[in-house]
């Protein structure tokens, strides 16, 4: 754990906690908690958010924001659809393009952040609105229905209760871990979110880092964009509309410092599983659905009131049992 | 340790007893007294991590000490919160400073007693008339509109002290006012503070620097891992050995430093260099093994020079030869790899480092591009193995590579700072105020190891305004005022003769 840059280890452990009690009390309270079909449909939420969290974490640790990840998301899912719909593209073709169009949203946010100096809140906020524009004015709301078989039975796979997408959020995480933590580029990337003046005094391409981290952003909003079409079996311009939260509460939950510099990716997916368990847990015990935004609210707002004061503390406190091992870097 | 009876024996305003206050794994303060008096300037003294701090947080209630005693005036008292301190009539000017820039100087006198009219409309016109008369026993020279982002820093520190007293101060804490002004401008605090002792107000001098303490203080008392080294003790009974021992503990040492080899061939020319038109155009000559020290005050153009030779300002005439080439460097980076000259900027905290990030990373930020393997990634032995001797060679005392570089001293930050730029092979070093805020021990330790550098065939620039720190280290001195150099001279080390000459062309 001490090898994960930014982990902070006692949110961590404290968050898998409390995750396996959830999973404990709900199988105990549902037993449909345990049925292969819920598991799967929760796995298959869990895959899509994740992605849209590390999504928003990439751009946190770099001390900035991205709102537009949604209405990435969406437009990406609606181009892809449209291509293979409207114009027969094929499926490969169609994907890249629109995992490529992800990359140039997140390009684009990266270039205007870096070279106008506004805020991203403020400038990804306009640039959410132009993304779902494009996407407004192309579908006039209309869905396109009937994409491809092939993709959207890749969104119903399973293995037992294993959402064979899941497998794609995987190695992104890991692939996302790696890069941020051992890769040149990545650690870049941190360094700029830590302390840019710093990191630009010591020669860092912060241009490149900015620009950089906005890209994954993109690249990462257009992977779940297309992986919540596959799972809806439609161009749905809806996608990504409800993002926003979770994209949030994901990071922070999970232990990113909201002035940069920290990637907590285990935290980020360790949060995840928690939503996802209050998600499911309101449908289980069949909380009356208008109250479920409420409910969702609420509870991450508590999460993150918990994970971010109490739970650091708590955990600090019981890791601090063990002495510390002393490694003297002068022997 | 008993106090001398002072001749007026004036009334003890303060007095703090037996104060002990634990932090989770350790005890920060133990049994430590404090005794202020009204009319006195009391020095707080002690090495970085004895406990000033904190002992300055219980007064000013952002903590509650766990034990002890607080009287104010003869009374048992407790501070629940800052609050409760102000209203009790003790101020604190913190070494940071707690204005807010975009308002006015008369706004942050008047923060949290805007005075208004009815509806709660600001009435602007009050609160420059309210304000006028602190500003001016502060002797502000500075119109009360306006804002204090254009303020310098001795500025702004009056800026707090005129706040403290509009709150009716009886009692002022004053966290390392001198750090960060120049000389003329800390002459003239200590008129203001002498003034202020004059006006029966009891006042807490905290500072690094004994010079200041003998000048301006009455007693003081020095705290050493969190104990009472010494309580109320009257300054003029001391000398500044038995004040440096009661910091550390045991008698200064400063060690002659040992002969360095003769400076070698130039390594870094510049001719009339220009950034502005209105620069006359600054020449200088850096030798390889040297010490070149460039001593100026704050604002007098110093850094400047440094960010235009490591590219990051852009020249607008002169040039610039390094190892004889003549050249242009454009940005940090090709500073660094095609020049190999390293910057440690001056405020580690804000430039130098990345604090929540590991010792590892800010030692080897400066070299992963050379590290990367095929496929970009970096290997963690390798990068080890390559920040690991230039941290052993400045001796970084840390529990880990992993461990963030915020939670070490300021000492080992700035070995950190330096180290980064020694893994990455830099020749050529400007070193700008190394050892700002940092305690005697290791100041001690800084110097031996610039020197040491620079016997090992390191050629530096060391932009200081600590005249005693450059005259020691130097092997010539540049004298720098309003963006020219006004003189060139080798240094003989004898402090009193150098520190003249130094003065005088400054004047």
């Amino acid at each position: 754990m001490q090898r994960l840059r930014g982990v902070v280890p006692g949110l961590a452990v404290g968050l898998l906690v409390i995750d396996l009690v959830g999973m404990l009390v709900l199988s105990v309270v549902t037993p449909s908690f345990l049925s292969t079909y819920n598991l799967f449909v929760t796995g298959r939420d869990l895959s899509i958010l994740l992605l849209v969290a590390l999504a928003q974490m990439v751009v946190l640790s770099l001390g900035q924001m991205n709102l537009s990840i949604g209405s990435i998301g969406g437009l990406v899912a609606i181009i892809e659809s449209g291509l293979m719909v409207r114009y027969g593209v094929p499926v490969p073709v169609a994907l890249a393009a629109g995992l490529v169009l992800g990359i140039a949203c997140g390009v684009i946010n990266g270039v205007l952040v870096y070279w106008t100096k506004i805020n991203s809140f403020v400038l990804t906020l306009a640039t959410s609105y132009i993304f779902a524009g494009i996407n407004l004015g192309i579908t006039h709301a209309t869905p396109f229905y009937h994409i491809p078989g092939e993709i959207s039975s890749f969104g119903q796979a399973r293995v037992g209760a294993f959402p064979v997408m899941a497998a794609v959020t995987i190695v992104l995480t890991v692939g996302l871990a790696f890069f941020l933590y051992q890769v040149v580029l990545g650690r870049q990337l941190l360094a700029v979110g830590g302390n840019q003046l710093a990191a630009r005094l010591s020669g860092l391409p912060v241009r490149r880092a900015v620009v950089t981290a906005h890209a994954i952003s993109g690249f990462l909003a257009a992977v779940a964009g297309t992986m919540l079409m596959a799972q809806l079996g439609q161009g749905q311009p809806t996608i990504g509309a409800t993002w926003v939260l979770p994209s949030f509460a994901g990071p922070i939950i999970g232990g990113a410092a909201l002035s940069g510099g920290s990637a907590p990716v285990i935290g980020t997916v360790l949060a995840m599983v928690l939503i996802s368990l209050i998600d499911d847990g309101l449908v289980l015990v069949n909380a009356d659905p208008f109250w479920v935004q409420f409910l969702i609210g609420a509870l991450i707002l508590g999460a993150v009131v918990l994970g971010r004061t109490r739970l650091t503390e708590i955990m600090a406190f019981v890791l601090r049992a063990r002495p510390p091992v002393r490694e003297e870097l002068t022997r | 340790m008993s106090a001398e009876p002072n001749p007026h024996t004036p009334e003890v305003r303060l007095e703090v007893s037996g104060i002990r206050k634990q932090f989770p794994g350790v005890v920060a303060l133990d049994d430590v007294s404090l005794r202020l008096r009204a009319g006195e300037i009391h020095a707080l003294l002690g090495e970085n991590g004895a406990g000033k701090s904190t002992l300055i947080k219980i007064l000013t209630g952002v903590y509650q000490a766990d034990e002890g005693e607080i009287r104010l005036d003869g009374a048992p008292v407790r501070f629940a919160s800052p609050r409760s301190a102000l209203a009790a009539g003790i101020s604190v000017v913190h070494q940071e400073r707690n204005l807010i820039p975009q308002f006015t100087v008369a706004e942050n006198i008047l923060l949290e007693r805007i005075p208004t009219r009815g509806l709660q409309l600001v009435d602007n016109a009050a609160i420059n008339r309210l304000a006028k008369p602190w500003i001016e026993m502060v002797g502000l020279d500075a119109a009360p509109a306006t804002p204090v982002a254009e303020l310098s820093v001795a500025q702004m520190q009056l800026v707090e002290i005129a706040k403290a007293l509009s709150l009716q101060a009886r009692i002022l804490l004053m966290d390392e006012p001198t750090a960060a002004i120049t000389p003329h401008e800390v002459g003239y605090l200590f008129r203001i503070l002498g003034d202020l002792r004059r006006r029966n107000v009891a006042l807490v001098f905290v500072s690094h620097k004994l010079e200041e303490v003998f000048e301006l203080c009455d007693r003081v008392t020095v705290l050493r891992d969190g104990r009472n080294a010494s309580s109320d003790v009257v300054v003029a009974t001391l000398d500044r050995d038995q004040l440096v021992t009661y910091m550390i503990g045991r008698a200064e040492v400063i060690a002659e430093l040992p002969p360095k080899p003769e400076p070698g061939e130039p390594v870094l020319e510049v001719r009339g260099l220009t950034t502005d038109p209105r620069d006359s155009g600054i020449s200088l000559l850096l030798r390889k093994g040297e010490v070149l020290g460039l001593y100026g005050l704050v604002g007098a153009g110093r850094s400047r020079l440094a960010k235009t030779l490591v590219g990051e300002i852009k020249i607008t005439g002169g040039e610039v030869r390094v190892r004889g080439v003549k050249t242009r460097i454009n940005g940090f980076r090709e500073a660094l790899e095609r020049h190999r000259i390293g910057y440690v900027s001056e405020d580690r905290k804000q430039e130098g480092l990345i604090l929540l990030h590991s010792v590892r990373a800010n030692t080897s930020i400066t070299i992963w591009r050379r590290l990367r393997m095929i496929g970009q990634w970096i290997r963690r032995a390798a990068e080890d193995a390559a920040i690991l001797p230039s941290l052993r060679q400045l001796d970084v005392k840390a529990h880990s590579l992993s461990q963030p570089v915020g939670t070490l001293s300021g000492g080992n930050q700035q070995k950190v700072s330096i180290a980064k730029w020694l893994a990455a092979k830099a020749e050529i070093l400007i070193i700008d105020e190394p050892t700002v805020g940092i305690d005697i021990k290791t100041k001690n330790a800084l110097h031996e190891l610039i020197w040491d550098l620079a016997a090992n065939g390191k050629s530096i620039l060391l932009i200081s305004s600590d005249m005693p720190e450059v005259i020691r280290l130097s092997d010539r001195i540049l004298v720098m005022r309003n963006h020219a150099i006004v003189g060139d001279l080798p240094n003989t080390h004898q402090y009193d003769a150098m520190s003249e000459a130094i003065m005088a062309q400054l004047s």
